[in-house]
C-alpha cells in the first residue's frame, strides 16, 4: 500500500497546478478543479484506510525520489503514513471541501477569486505534505508552503494596509519557526548522522529503546520542536498573531486560522513525541505551555468584544488543552480534541456575521440590566488588573514588538551611516578577494581560515541588518541583500572543505532570483514610479503582473522550495558543525532577517493602499 | 471650521459641534437608516458639495474621468446628450470645445486629500506612526466599552461614562492601560481640558482645531458611532455613557502616552518642532476644469437615462387614454413606494388585470412604538425623523424562541468550551454540511415574518387616552384612527371604485449572515419589516367607528370592503396575510382566489430577480427559480440574498396609468397619487416631503457607496468583522466601516433621484416653495425634479428655481412582447466593473400586450 500515499500529495499538487492557468473570469472551472481534486482526495482516503485497517493499520514508508545525494548527505523526499496522518487528513479534506462549497458563491465577483482558490489548493498541498512527510526535510517543504501561502491568504486584500502590515507581522513569526525547523533538521542530521525518517523514529520508540541518549540533545532537539509548535499554533505568548490572522475573506479566515493552520503544531507535537516521550521535563514544560496558554487566553477571549477575535482565543484556549493532552501520552484524545474545535471553530467564524443579528435579538427579549459592579475589594481590584491585562491582550503584541524586532531595528540603525556607497565600495572587494581566497584555501594558514567563516557571516548579518532598517531605494536593498546572501555562501565555504557544487547549488537559485528581483525593480523605476522603502507604495494597482513576478523572485532568494536554492540551504548548513554555536546562531538569524527582508520589499513597493489617488482607495484605517 | 482667519482663539465646545457635524451619522447596524452621506454639506449646491468634501476627505466624488470615458464609448452615455447638457450648463457655442474637453482632455486626476497633512507630520519629526501606536488600543477600549453583547466580561461602570470608567478601572494598583506615569496621571486627575492636552500635543493655539479634525477622521467610523450614541442613546439596548469629548480627551491622552513611551520626555510639540502652514480645511474654492468636465459627464451620465424614461413615458402617453368609466375592480393592493415593489406590481396587473395595485411610504400613514410580547423594548416603526406618541402592544402569547447551541457563548469558556468541542464540535459539522446542502430558516437567520407572530393579537384601539405607558398612548382612539386613513386614502386616491378586498402590503427581508440586513427592510420603518403597520392600518380602515367618522367627512368606504395586512419577503419572494380568519367566508373564498395571483406574481418576480443571480438558472422551471430565491435568502454562504435598494433611479408621484406599461426594471419608487382629486396640491406636500430624505436618502447613499466604496462605503463584506453588535470592521484592529458594502451597490448606476410628480408645474413650485427645507433639495440639485403636466404630452424640469421644458430626444424605445424570453435572454454582467456592470441594468422598454 505504502506505494500509494505520494498520492495524497500530488492530487492536491496538480489540481493547484492546474487551478493556476484557468482564466480569472472562469469562475465555475475555477472552483471545480479545486473541489473535485478534494473530493476524489477524500474518496481516495475512504478507500484506502479500508485496505489500510484490513491490513491490520500498520505505519507505512513510502522512499520518493532522492534530489541531492552526496557521500555524507542526502536530500530526499519521503512519505509516511500512520493513524495520525489519516485522522487529521480526514477533518482536513471534509473541511476543505466544504469551505471551497461555501466559497464558490460568497466570493462571487470578488477581485482576486482565482488568486484565493490557488491559494487555498497550495495551503492544502503543504498541508498534505506535511501531514505525509516521511523525513523532516520533507516535512520543511510543506512548512514553507504553509507560511507563505499565509502570507497571501491574511494580505489577500493586498491594497489595504492593515492586512498588509498583519501578513507581515504573522509572516515573520513563521520565519523564525522556519528557521528553527532548519536548526532541528541540522542538529538531527548531527546527532543520527544521516537524515532519519520518521518510520524509523516511530519502529526505535516502539522497541523501547531510548531514541536520544545524548543529555544535551536530548534537551535541545525536542525544545526546538515544541518552540515550532509554540510559534505555529499560537501559545503563549505568541498568541497575538492568530486574531490578526483573520483579515481575509471570513471563509479562509475559519479554515485555515479557525482550524487547520492553528493545529498544526498539535500534529507537530505528536509527530515528534517519540523524541522527548522519555524527558520528563520536556513534558512537564508542554504541559506548562498548554496550561499558561489555556488560562491566557481564556482570560483574553473572556473581553473580547468583536465576534472573531473572540473565537480566535477561544480556540487558542482548546488547543493548549490539545498541547496538554498530548504531552500526558493521550494522542486519540487530543486528536479527537482537534478534530471536534477544527468543526465548532470553522462553523463559528463563518456563520459569524449572524451573530448580530442572533444576539440583539436574543438581548431584545431577554436582556436584564447589570446588577452588580467589579468593587473595591483585593478580587475587585484583581479582577480590574485582569480586565486591563486582557484587553491589552497581556501585552504579547507590544513584548513581542520589544524583544525581538525592535532590537534588530536598532542594531540595523546603528549600520544606517554605511552608505550603500560605502558599502558596495567596501565589501564587493572583500567578496572578490574572499572567492579567490576560497579556491586557494590550501595557501592560507590555518589560524585565519578558522575566523573568516565569522568573519564572513558577520559581514553578511550587517549588510541584512543595515537593510532591515533602511528606508531608501528598494534597487539598493535588493543588492545589498543579494551581497549578504553571497557571504554566508562563502562563510560556509571557509568552514569545511566540501564540493563547491554545492555552494553553486546554493547560488544557482539565489541569482536568478536576484536578477529577475533586479530587473522588476529597476524596470519600476524607469517607469517614474516611487521605490523608497519609507512606506508603502501599493504597485501592485497598476503592475499586477510585474508584482506577481517580484514575488518568484523574493520566494527564491528567500529560499522558498521554488529553487535549488532550498536544497543548498539544507546541505550548506550541514557543512556546519554541531559544536559551532556562534556560526550556527549567526548563520540562523542572517536566514531569519533575510526572509524578514524579502517580504518587506516586496510588500513595501507593491502592496498597501496605492499612493495614486487618481482612483479609490482605502483608508488606513480601514 | 473657523471662517474669520484672524480669530485664533480655540473654542472647545464648538469645534466639538462641527466635529460631530462632519462624522459620519450612522446609527448601530442593528438598524439601517439609509441617509445622505454627505449631509453636512447639504446647505451648498451638488456638485460644489461634493468637490469640496471630496477636497478635505480625498474620496471620488464621481466616477473617474476615463471611467465615463469609457461610459460614453460603449454608448451607455449619448453624445446627443453630452451636447444638450453643455448647451445646457455651457451655451450651445461652447459645444465643442467642451467636448473636446470631455472626452481627450489632459488632467491631472490626482486627488490629494487636505485632511491628515498636520498630523503626518509626527512621522515627520520623530519618525514614529503615531496612529499604529494609539489606534488599535483605543479601538479596543471603545468596543469594548460599547459592546453590546459580545464579550463574557463587560465592560465595568459604564453607567459612569467613558472617562470615570477607565479610572475604576485604574484604580486596581497592578496593572494599567498606559505605559507612562505622566498620562496616567493626567487621566486621574481628571481636570485637564482638552485645550490643556493641545498644548502638550501640538502647542500653537491656531492648529487645534485642524488637529482635532484630523485626528477623529484618521477613524471616521469610531468617531462618528461615538457621536451618533451620544446624541441618540436610543439606538442600542445596553445604555452606554458616552461622548465625543470624552474619546477625544482618551485618545489625546493615549498620544501623550505613546510619545513619552517612544521617545521619553524627549520630544516636543509639533508646532515647536515643525513650522506648520496655516491651512483652512473647510475654505471653498471654485471647481476646477476637471470637476467641471466631471460633473458635465455626471450630468450626462444620469440625463441618458432620464431622457429614456421621459420618452418611454411620452410614448406611452400619447397610445393610452385613460377610460372615463373605471372598470371593476378584482382586488386592490397597497404598496410601500419601495421600487423593488415595482416588479411585484407589474406582475401582478399582468397575472389578474383586474386588480389595482397602489403605493405610499410603507409605514402606511401610522406612526408608533411596537411592543412585540415578551420584547423587553420599544421598537420604532415610522420614518426615522419622526417621534411617535402611541404603543401597539403585542398581546402575550406563544412565542418560544429557539436557540442555537452553536452560538452559545459557553463555547469560549474554558472547562465548557472543552465538553463542547468535544461533543458539539461534531455537530458542527454536520450543521456546516446541512447549511450548504439544504439551507433551512434557522434561529440564526434575521427572519422578516418573526418580527410579529402570525396570528398574535395587537391591542390597536385605544378608548381611555389617559392608558399610557412610559409617556406613550396605548393604541389610538377612533378619531385618530380616522384622520390617519382618510389622510393615507386621500394622499394616493383612493376615494372611490373600492373593491371588496384591499390588501396593505409591508415589506421587510429576511437574509443570512449578514449584519446589514436591517438595509434591506422597510427604510419607512426604521429598517424594520412593515407587517406591523400594514396589520394596524387594515385594521383603523375596518374599524365601524373609523368607517362612520369617515363617511361623515366625505370618504364613503362601502361595507363590503375589507382591509387585509401582508406582509411581503423581498429576500425569499413569500408573502403572508394576517387576520384572515376574522373575514367573512364569502371574502375568504375570495381572498383564495387573489392568493393564488399573488403567488403566481411572485414566480415571476422570483424570475425576475433570478436574472442578476449567478447560482440559479432564470431558464429552469418557475417553481424551481422560486424555490431557489427561497433557498438563497437562508443560506449562510450567500453575501447578496438581495440586491436591496441597488439601481434605483426614479420615484413616480402620480397615477398608476403613467407606468404601467413601462418595464422600469425595478428602478423606480412609486407613490400614488391622483391629481383630479387635489388640484390646488392640498394634499401633495404631504405626499412629497418624505419623499426627498427618504428616497433620496437611500439614493444618496448608493451614489457615495458606489462611486468611492473604499471611503464611502464599507468595502467587501467577505472579511467583516462584527464589532460589539453595533457595526463591522475589517479585521481586529479596524476602523468601523459605515456605509453600505461592494455586494449591495455593485448593480447600482449612480445617479441622483428624479422625481416625478403628475402636476401642473405651477401647483407643485407652490407646493415645494411652501417648505423650505423640500425646496432646498431641489433648488440645490440633491434629487431631481421633473412635473408631468396633466393633458398635454410635455415635460418640465425644475433647474434654477423655475420649470423649464424638456424635450424626450429618443423617438422610439424597445418594446417587451414576452416576458419569460425576455428575462431569460437578458445578460449577467460580465465582472462588476462599472462598464460591464452598467450592462446589467435593462433600458426602458414599453410592455405590448
Amino acid at each position: 500500500m505504502s506505494p500509494f500515499i505520494p498520492v495524497f500529495v500530488m492530487l492536491p499538487l496538480i489540481s493547484f497546478l492546474l487551478g493556476l492557468v484557468i482564466p480569472a473570469k472562469k469562475e465555475k472551472i475555477i472552483f471545480w478543479t479545486s473541489a473535485v481534486p478534494v473530493l476524489m482526495h477524500l474518496a481516495f482516503y475512504v478507500i484506502f484506510s479500508i485496505y489500510w485497517i484490513m491490513d491490520g493499520s500498520p505505519d507505512l514508508h513510502c522512499k520518493g525520489p532522492i534530489l541531492y545525494k552526496t557521500k555524507d548527505s542526502e536530500f530526499s523526499i519521503d512519505f509516511f503514513y500512520d493513524k495520525y496522518s489519516g485522522i487529521y487528513l480526514l477533518v482536513s479534506a471534509i473541511l476543505t471541501y466544504l469551505v471551497l462549497v461555501f466559497s464558490r458563491y460568497y466570493m462571487h465577483r470578488e477581485k482576486g477569486y482565482k488568486r484565493f482558490f490557488n491559494n487555498i489548493m497550495f495551503f492544502y498541498t503543504g498541508l498534505c505534505v506535511i501531514l505525509f512527510a516521511g523525513n523532516l526535510e520533507t516535512l520543511f517543504i510543506g512548512w514553507e508552503i504553509i507560511g507563505i501561502t499565509s502570507f497571501f491568504l491574511i494580505g489577500f486584500y493586498r491594497d489595504r494596509y492593515l492586512p498588509v502590515k498583519n501578513a507581515l507581522k504573522v509572516v515573520s513569526l513563521y520565519r523564525i519557526a522556519d528557521v528553527l525547523l532548519l536548526l532541528g533538521i541540522w542538529l538531527c542530521h548531527h546527532y543520527f548522522s544521516r537524515s532519519i525518517s520518521f518510520f524509523e523514529i516511530n519502529e526505535q520508540h516502539r522497541n523501547g529503546t531510548a531514541l536520544i541518549s545524548d543529555p544535551a540533545h536530548a534537551i535541545i532537539i525536542p525544545l526546538i520542536f515544541v518552540a515550532i509548535a509554540m510559534v505555529k499554533s499560537a501559545q503563549f505568548p505568541f498568541s497575538f498573531w492568530l486574531p490578526r490572522a483573520l483579515e481575509g475573506p471570513t471563509t479562509s479566515s475559519a479554515i485555515f486560522y479557525g482550524s487547520l493552520s492553528s493545529h498544526i503544531g498539535v500534529f507537530l507535537l505528536v509527530r515528534s513525541f517519540p523524541l522527548w516521550d522519555q524527558e520528563i521535563w520536556i513534558r512537564v514544560l508542554v504541559i506548562l505551555i498548554g496550561l499558561v496558554t489555556s488560562m491566557v487566553a481564556t482570560l483574553i477571549a473572556r473581553v473580547q468584544s468583536s465576534v472573531k477575535t473572540q473565537i480566535a482565543y477561544s480556540s487558542i484556549a482548546q488547543i493548549g488543552l490539545m498541547f496538554i493532552e498530548v504531552a500526558l501520552g493521550l494522542h486519540y484524545l487530543a486528536l479527537f480534541h482537534f478534530a471536534g474545535n477544527a468543526f465548532l471553530r470553522t462553523y463559528q467564524i463563518l456563520v459569524s456575521p449572524s451573530v448580530l443579528n442572533y444576539l440583539i435579538h436574543d438581548q431584545f427579549f431577554n436582556y436584564i440590566p447589570r446588577q452588580h459592579e467589579i468593587d473595591n475589594s483585593f478580587w475587585g481590584r484583581l479582577k480590574k488588573a485582569i480586565y486591563i491585562l486582557s484587553i491589552r491582550e497581556w501585552n504579547m503584541d507590544y513584548f513581542a514588538y520589544k524583544w525581538l524586532w525592535q532590537p534588530l531595528k536598532k542594531a540595523g540603525g546603528i549600520f544606517q551611516f554605511l552608505s550603500f556607497r560605502i558599502l558596495t565600495v567596501l565589501f564587493i572587494p572583500v567578496f572578490l578577494t574572499g572567492i579567490i581566497l576560497a579556491y586557494n584555501q590550501e595557501n592560507i594558514p590555518h589560524s585565519v581560515i578558522g575566523i573568516l567563516p565569522l568573519f564572513m557571516i558577520s559581514i553578511s548579518l550587517v549588510l541584512i541588518l543595515k537593510v532591515f532598517a533602511f528606508r531608501g531605494s528598494a534597487i539598493q536593498a535588493w543588492i545589498l541583500t543579494f551581497l549578504s546572501q553571497l557571504f554566508i555562501s562563502l562563510a560556509i565555504a571557509f568552514n569545511e572543505e566540501f564540493d563547491f557544487a554545492q555552494v553553486y547549488l546554493y547560488l544557482s537559485g539565489i541569482l536568478i532570483s536576484a536578477a529577475l528581483g533586479y530587473f522588476c525593480l529597476s524596470w519600476l523605476k524607469k517607469q517614474g514610479e516611487h521605490i523608497a522603502l519609507n512606506k508603502f507604495h501599493g504597485h501592485s494597482y497598476e503592475h499586477p503582473r510585474l508584482t506577481l513576478a517580484f514575488m518568484l523572485a523574493i520566494l527564491g532568494l528567500a529560499g522558498f522550495p521554488i529553487t535549488p536554492t532550498f536544497i543548498g540551504e539544507d546541505i550548506l548548513l550541514g557543512h556546519v558543525h554541531e559544536n559551532q554555536y556562534l556560526l550556527t546562531f549567526l548563520i540562523a538569524l542572517c536566514l531569519i532577517m533575510d526572509g524578514l527582508v524579502a517580504f518587506r520589499i516586496y510588500s513595501r513597493i507593491f502592496l498597501g493602499p496605492h499612493e495614486k489617488g487618481y482612483h479609490e482607495v482605502a483608508y488606513r484605517s480601514s | 471650521m473657523n471662517q474669520h482667519p484672524e480669530l485664533i482663539h480655540f473654542d472647545e465646545d464648538h469645534v466639538i459641534h462641527e466635529l460631530k457635524h462632519y462624522l459620519p451619522s450612522q446609527t448601530p447596524l442593528k438598524d439601517f437608516i439609509h441617509h445622505n452621506s454627505l449631509h453636512a454639506f447639504q446647505d451648498m449646491d451638488f456638485y460644489p458639495a461634493i468637490f469640496k468634501a471630496s477636497g478635505i476627505f480625498g474620496f471620488q466624488a464621481t466616477f473617474q474621468l476615463n471611467e465615463f470615458r469609457k461610459l460614453f464609448k460603449i454608448k451607455r452615455i449619448r453624445p446627443e446628450i453630452v451636447e444638450h447638457v453643455i448647451s445646457r450648463n455651457k451655451g450651445s457655442q461652447a459645444v465643442s470645445e467642451w467636448t473636446d474637453k470631455m472626452l481627450h482632455g489632459k488632467y491631472d486626476c490626482e486627488v490629494d486629500p487636505k485632511i491628515g497633512k498636520l498630523r503626518s507630520l509626527w512621522k515627520e519629526c520623530y519618525r514614529l506612526d503615531l496612529d499604529n501606536l494609539v489606534q488599535p488600543l483605543l479601538f479596543r477600549i471603545l468596543c469594548s466599552y460599547l459592546d453590546q453583547g459580545i464579550a463574557l466580561w463587560h465592560f465595568p461602570h459604564v453607567d459612569l461614562g467613558l472617562l470615570e470608567a477607565i479610572r475604576e478601572l485604574e484604580r486596581n494598583g497592578q496593572t494599567s492601560f498606559f505605559k507612562g506615569k505622566r498620562a496616567r496621571k493626567l487621566l486621574m486627575d481628571g481636570s485637564c481640558t482638552i485645550s490643556d492636552l493641545l498644548r502638550i500635543l501640538v502647542g500653537d493655539e491656531q492648529h487645534y482645531e485642524r488637529y482635532l479634525f484630523d485626528q477623529q477622521f484618521a477613524h471616521k467610523g469610531w468617531s462618528g458611532i461615538v457621536s451618533a450614541i451620544e446624541d441618540q442613546p436610543h439606538t442600542i439596548l445596553y445604555p452606554k455613557k458616552i461622548s465625543l469629548k470624552e474619546m477625544i480627551l482618551l485618545e489625546l491622552i493615549l498620544e501623550i502616552d505613546a510619545l513619552d513611551g517612544d521617545l521619553g520626555t524627549d520630544w516636543k510639540p509639533l508646532s515647536t518642532c515643525k513650522e506648520i502652514r496655516l491651512l483652512d480645511l473647510f475654505e471653498t474654492e471654485p471647481l476646477t476644469e476637471l470637476q467641471e468636465v466631471l460633473s458635465i459627464w455626471q450630468d450626462a451620465f444620469e440625463w441618458s437615462y432620464y431622457d429614456e424614461v421621459l420618452s418611454g413615458l411620452k410614448i406611452i402617453r400619447k397610445m393610452i387614454r385613460e377610460p372615463e368609466v373605471a372598470p371593476h375592480k378584482s382586488f386592490q393592493a397597497i404598496f410601500c413606494i419601495d421600487e423593488r415593489e415595482d416588479s411585484l406590481r407589474r406582475h401582478l396587473e399582468m397575472v389578474d388585470p383586474a386588480c389595482e395595485t397602489l403605493g405610499c411610504p410603507g409605514f402606511f400613514g401610522v406612526e408608533f412604538y411596537f411592543h412585540p410580547a415578551n420584547g423587553k423594548f420599544y421598537e420604532k416603526l415610522c420614518p426615522a425623523p419622526v417621534t411617535p406618541k402611541y404603543l401597539i402592544k403585542e398581546k402575550e402569547g406563544d412565542s418560544d424562541r429557539k436557540h442555537e447551541l452553536l452560538y452559545s457563548k459557553k463555547t469560549h469558556s474554558f472547562l465548557e468550551g472543552f465538553a463542547i468541542t468535544l461533543s458539539l464540535g461534531f455537530w458542527a459539522a454536520i450543521k456546516l454540511f446541512l447549511n450548504i446542502f439544504r439551507p433551512t430558516m434557522s434561529p440564526a437567520i434575521s427572519n422578516a415574518f418573526s418580527h410579529m407572530n402570525l396570528d398574535s393579537e395587537l391591542v390597536i384601539e385605544n378608548t381611555d387616552p389617559s392608558h399610557k405607558e412610559n409617556g406613550l398612548q396605548v393604541g389610538f382612539t377612533v378619531h385618530e384612527m380616522a384622520d390617519r386613513v382618510e389622510n393615507l386614502l386621500r394622499g394616493i386616491g383612493l376615494i372611490q371604485n373600492f373593491s371588496e378586498l384591499i390588501y396593505v402590503v409591508g415589506h421587510g427581508s429576511s437574509s443570512a449572515n449578514n449584519p446589514h440586513h436591517g438595509a434591506h427592510d422597510c427604510g419607512a420603518c426604521s429598517g424594520r419589516p412593515g407587517s406591523v403597520n400594514a396589520r394596524v392600518f387594515s385594521s383603523m380602515a375596518n374599524h365601524r367607528g373609523v368607517r362612520a367618522i369617515l363617511t361623515a367627512r366625505g370618504l364613503h368606504i362601502p361595507d363590503e370592503t375589507r382591509f387585509v395586512g401582508g406582509l411581503h419577503d423581498t429576500a425569499s419572494d413569500e408573502i403572508a396575510f394576517y387576520d384572515v380568519k376574522e373575514l367573512s367566508s364569502l371574502h375568504q373564498q375570495k381572498h383564495e382566489k387573489n392568493v393564488l395571483a399573488f403567488e403566481d406574481a411572485l414566480n415571476f418576480n422570483a424570475k425576475e430577480r433570478s436574472r442578476r443571480f449567478a447560482s440559479i438558472n432564470t431558464r429552469q422551471a418557475i417553481h424551481k427559480v422560486r424555490e431557489a430565491i427561497r433557498r438563497r435568502s437562508v443560506s449562510f454562504f450567500e453575501p447578496r440574498p438581495e440586491l436591496g435598494h441597488g439601481t434605483n433611479a426614479l420615484c413616480f408621484v402620480g397615477n398608476r396609468h403613467l407606468t404601467k406599461d413601462l418595464f422600469l426594471d425595478r428602478r423606480a419608487f412609486m407613490n400614488s397619487y391622483d391629481y383630479r382629486s387635489d388640484p390646488n396640491g392640498k394634499y401633495l406636500l404631504n405626499v412629497m416631503r418624505p419623499l426627498p430624505p427618504v428616497c433620496g436618502g437611500i439614493n444618496l447613499e448608493y451614489y457615495f457607496s458606489r462611486v468611492d466604496n473604499y471611503k464611502m462605503g464599507a468595502g467587501t463584506k467577505l472579511p467583516h468583522n462584527v464589532m460589539g453588535l453595533i457595526g463591522v470592521a475589517n479585521s481586529a484592529d479596524g476602523d468601523l466601516r459605515p456605509g453600505l458594502p461592494l455586494q449591495m451597490i455593485e448593480v447600482h448606476d449612480p445617479i441622483r433621484l428624479l422625481i416625478l410628480v403628475e402636476h401642473h408645474p405651477e401647483v407643485i413650485l407652490r407646493t415645494i416653495q411652501s417648505d423650505p427645507g423640500l425646496y432646498d433639495w431641489f433648488d440645490k440639485g440633491w434629487v431631481h425634479l421633473v412635473a408631468i403636466p396633466p393633458d398635454t404630452s410635455e415635460f418640465f424640469y425644475f433647474r434654477k428655481g423655475s420649470f423649464e421644458n424638456y424635450q424626450p430626444k429618443l423617438d422610439q424605445v424597445s418594446t417587451l412582447e414576452d416576458i419569460h424570453d425576455f428575462l431569460e435572454s437578458a445578460r449577467e454582467m460580465e465582472t462588476n466593473y462599472i462598464v460591464h456592470a452598467t450592462q446589467e441594468n435593462l433600458p426602458v422598454h414599453i410592455i405590448k400586450k
